[in-house]
């Protein structure tokens, strides 16, 4: 069947068959690599993005459910300020991640920011839980997230003065 | 080829993203039972463009290179576990090959399988060492307290970056491999023997490893033949790319281990007798037994000197799949089996461990089970102030007892405790006397004084390539810019062993700065361009014989102590750590920023090991519901972690750190538990079921 959505702010379509993953959609027909495709059970994180602004793993997400929807990965969202805030947060505060995770990483905390301006520890360290991954400094991403966080405010502040 | 990387995070391809023009896929078929052999294969009906793959169709040896034990690429007459692969399916679509590798009609004639390891027959025992240091047996009959108990090391996951996989083409005249491997040099050598090839023949591009905890020492090579075997019989490109689900049922696990201690204590308190006996289950072929066994044996006397000490270790094959290292190899099992044993004796005789551990402790000199002195003074009285001082150690430790000891039965309050240990990590050897153990890196300094760093160490972070490239630039004073660590491919970077046991920043840097050395001492005398190698061999290799060993079991440790602080709910008896702390000599710090991270990373790690983490080995290793079950511990559940190290000498070493955290905090977490509930506890994780079972029985 062929399925119509938005894919990082463009209108694109994609053949797909009804076993389809969206996750498996977005890496081979539109080799869309910054998402990894490991678990299949939604557990592992490494598939997240933003179905219609929400965070969610796309390897569970049946491929012919986004018709029409909004879907943006890290490619799409690495166009945005949101991630270069996020992007210098994280390299302010020493954040090293190993290569596998950090797109997941980058948008759980666009998806926490966008709802908390200025989120508690407790808020970003269960909202980073959805990325597990044994690479994680707990105390330099708390500092990279809240870093990240006090960037984009102020450029927020900034465009609106 | 198309290569298209994420915009954060992609320095170099992964396995997963690996694509080449006409691809196809493998998959493993895999045998059902645990122990017999084949009869038959029978693979359904195939689409054009699927086929079969079988032992027959090896070319060369259907064994990967030997480090120390044969392993069979496809099993056929010994099948050794459930799920060992026995046959290889390939064809252009992933799902259906999936399908196709399910309905694979393996016949097997079955056999007895072998699973229990604590007990065991001659015929499981893959490797013994003894080792005996004066009279035990004397030193028990006059002991004052012998204090017995034993202890379990449950099997963990290594949860690594990206799942086991390898993919294979013709590139000219080599076939190329690519692997997330801590090994190059191990997987070619491999892939060459199983295609019946020059090694010379095979090119090995090792992609983005990411965080492994050991778990991708050996086991790539295994999956790179197949994926060459796959693509040399069927003339294109191949992936081969596990799932999640399937590197979590067959791909090794941390090995579990069972650790008898007897411990004698003299009229004055002080150590005079040390009995172990150490069972390490290794699963099918157990690879590695010598060296985990050699980690294990030497970690057993722990940071203490004792006149009489017996240690019996045994690396048991069973038929669960192969086991072994994580995060280090074997060290951590014993330092946590003597470290939990010593805080229940410190606290039989109602003193502070860290008063006992004080008294006990290994001094410059000391004599160690090798019969070699101590060349080092270990730093216990440095650490165990700062840590003290950093937790409040004392005050708690104190506190707690007087509280558990006055509440009797009635707990109407949350449950506390705090636990110490403290341990070394060792950096030497790996694979002693073997050629593989010759590491070299070279270096060549070009007419733009641009430096190249040649070593086919596989990084798994970017923190490391930083520290050897910042240490080269400050040596030649060369701008960081211009110092470039060449990609490992194996064809043109020299062997430099596998990367465990945190050799890149001990042994690989040192090298690094060797090859600089050289290379400054001829640059103003010798015209560019300028290359130097460096080689590190083993100094001294272990030898084992008749109830001793000989030989130097590291050049240098790192020494550390971790102090855990534990709360249990009182009416579900759920363990919550509230701090941790880590104090360690870590030596010469290349960046200590990273080198805290590092601490911090490893302690969150060997945390989910006491809380939560558990492979439950039955007839497979893994079950599916474990693979659903198992994860990695929320962030949100962790305490805050406080690292400090103690300011180095001018001229002390660098260290290897990464496995402190392993070697210290779980048996730290452990005595905490026991000092809040007063209960005996062995193994860990610690389960609020098992803790609520255990107060109800006392």
């Amino acid at each position: 069947m062929t399925l119509p959505f938005i894919l990082n702010g463009e209108d694109v379509s994609a053949r797909i068959r009804s076993v389809d993953r969206l996750s498996d959609v977005l890496r081979s027909d539109f080799g869309l690599l910054g998402l990894q495709s490991d678990c299949r059970c939604g557990s592992c994180g490494r598939c997240l993005i933003l179905l219609d602004g929400r965070l969610v793993p796309s390897c569970i997400i049946p491929a012919f459910r986004i018709r029409g929807r909004e879907v943006v990965t890290i490619e799409g969202f690495a166009q945005t300020d949101e991630y270069q805030d996020i992007v210098a947060g994280f390299r302010s505060a020493g954040v090293e991640n190993c290569g596998f995770c950090d797109a997941s990483k980058i948008l759980s905390t666009a998806a926490l920011l966008e709802r908390r301006a200025r989120p508690t520890n407790a808020e970003i360290l269960e909202q980073l839980s959805s990325a597990p991954c044994r690479c994680t400094d707990p105390e330099a991403l708390l500092r990279g997230v809240l870093a990240a966080a006090d960037r984009r405010s102020r450029r927020i502040y900034r465009r609106a003065r | 080829m198309r290569r298209r990387e994420a915009p954060e995070g992609g320095r170099r391809l992964s396995v997963s993203d690996f694509k080449a023009e006409g691809m196809i896929y493998a998959a493993t078929v895999r045998s059902p039972v645990a122990r017999g052999s084949v009869r038959s294969i029978e693979f359904p009906r195939m689409p054009t463009g699927y086929r079969g793959i079988l032992p027959t169709d090896i070319p060369g040896a259907n064994a990967m290179a030997s480090f120390g034990t044969s392993i069979p690429v496809l099993a056929h007459d010994a099948l050794a576990y459930a799920g060992e692969p026995v046959a290889l399916v390939a064809g252009p679509d992933p799902i259906l090959l999936e399908e196709i590798s399910a309905s694979t009609k393996v016949l097997c004639d079955e056999e007895e399988a072998y699973f229990s390891w604590e007990s065991f027959s001659s015929d499981q025992v893959a490797a013994k060492h003894v080792a005996v240091v004066g009279d035990p047996d004397l030193a028990f009959s006059i002991a004052e307290t012998v204090l017995e108990d034993s202890y379990t090391n449950t099997a963990l996951e290594h949860y690594y970056s990206e799942p086991q996989g390898a993919a294979a083409a013709y590139d000219y005249d080599k076939l190329a491999v690519w692997c997330a491997t801590q090994w190059p040099y191990h997987v070619r050598d491999s892939v060459a023997l199983v295609l019946g090839c020059k090694n010379e023949e095979v090119s090995v591009r090792p992609t983005r490893l990411g965080v492994h905890l050991d778990g991708k020492l050996w086991y790539p090579s295994l999956v790179a033949c197949h994926a060459a075997l796959a693509s040399i019989v069927c003339g294109r490109p191949v992936k081969l790319l596990m799932t999640r689900e399937e590197d979590f049922l067959y791909s090794p696990k941390r090995a579990r281990s069972s650790i008898g201690v007897r411990a004698a204590l003299g009229r004055n308190g002080d150590l005079t007798g040390l009995d172990l006996r150490i069972a390490v289950n290794l699963g099918a072929y157990a690879p590695l037994a010598d060296e985990v066994l050699g980690q294990a044996i030497f970690a057993a006397t722990g940071v203490y000197t004792c006149p009489n000490i017996r240690v019996e270790a045994y690396a048991v094959l069973t038929n669960n799949p192969p086991m072994g290292a994580f995060g280090g190899l074997g060290a951590s099992h014993s330092f946590f089996a003597l470290e939990a044993h010593m805080n229940r004796l410190a606290a039989s005789r109602g003193e502070d461990p860290m008063d006992w551990k004080s008294r006990n402790v290994l001094r410059k000199g000391s004599t160690l089970l090798t019969g070699e002195p101590l060349r080092e003074e270990v730093p216990y009285g440095a650490i165990a102030d700062r840590l003290a001082r950093m937790s409040d150690y004392r005050r708690k430790y104190a506190c707690y007892e007087l509280v558990r000891k006055r509440r009797g039965d009635r707990i109407d309050g949350p449950l506390r405790g705090i636990g110490l240990s403290f341990a070394y990590q060792g950096s030497g050897p790996f694979l002693s006397g073997d050629d593989s153990n010759a590491y070299a890196v070279e270096a060549t300094l070009d007419k733009e004084l641009r430096l190249w760093i040649r070593t086919s160490a596989a990084v798994g972070s970017e923190g490391v390539l930083a520290i050897w490239r910042r240490s080269a630039a400050e040596l030649l004073g060369v701008p960081l810019e211009s110092v470039t660590v060449l990609p490992p491919v194996t064809d043109e970077v020299p062997n430099s062993g596998p990367s465990t046991l945190s050799r890149n920043v001990t042994v690989v840097n040192r090298l690094v700065d060797r090859a600089c050395e050289a290379i400054q001492k001829r640059r103003f005398r010798d015209p560019l361009p300028l290359t130097a190698k460096s080689v590190y061999r083993v100094p001294k290799p272990i030898q084992w014989e008749e109830g001793q060993v000989r030989g130097s079991p590291f050049d240098t440790a790192a020494w550390a102590a971790a102090a855990v602080e534990i709360e249990l709910d009182p009416w579900t008896f759920e363990p919550r750590p509230i701090g941790l702390w880590i104090c360690a000599d870590g030596g010469k710090l290349l960046s200590p920023e990273r080198a805290a991270a590092s601490l911090r990373i490893g302690a969150s790690d060997a945390l989910g090991a006491c809380m939560r983490e558990r492979v439950d080995p039955t007839e497979r290793l893994g079950r599916r519901d474990d693979f659903f079950r198992y994860g990695l511990v929320p962030l949100h559940e962790l305490p805050p972690m406080t690292v400090a190290f103690l300011e180095p000498s001018r001229k002390a070493p660098v260290k290897g750190i990464g496995e402190l955290p392993f070697n210290t905090v779980p048996a730290a977490f452990l005595s905490a538990v026991a000092q809040a509930t007063g209960v005996r506890v062995s193994s860990l994780p610690v389960s609020a079921t098992e803790l609520t079972r255990a107060m109800e029985a006392t």
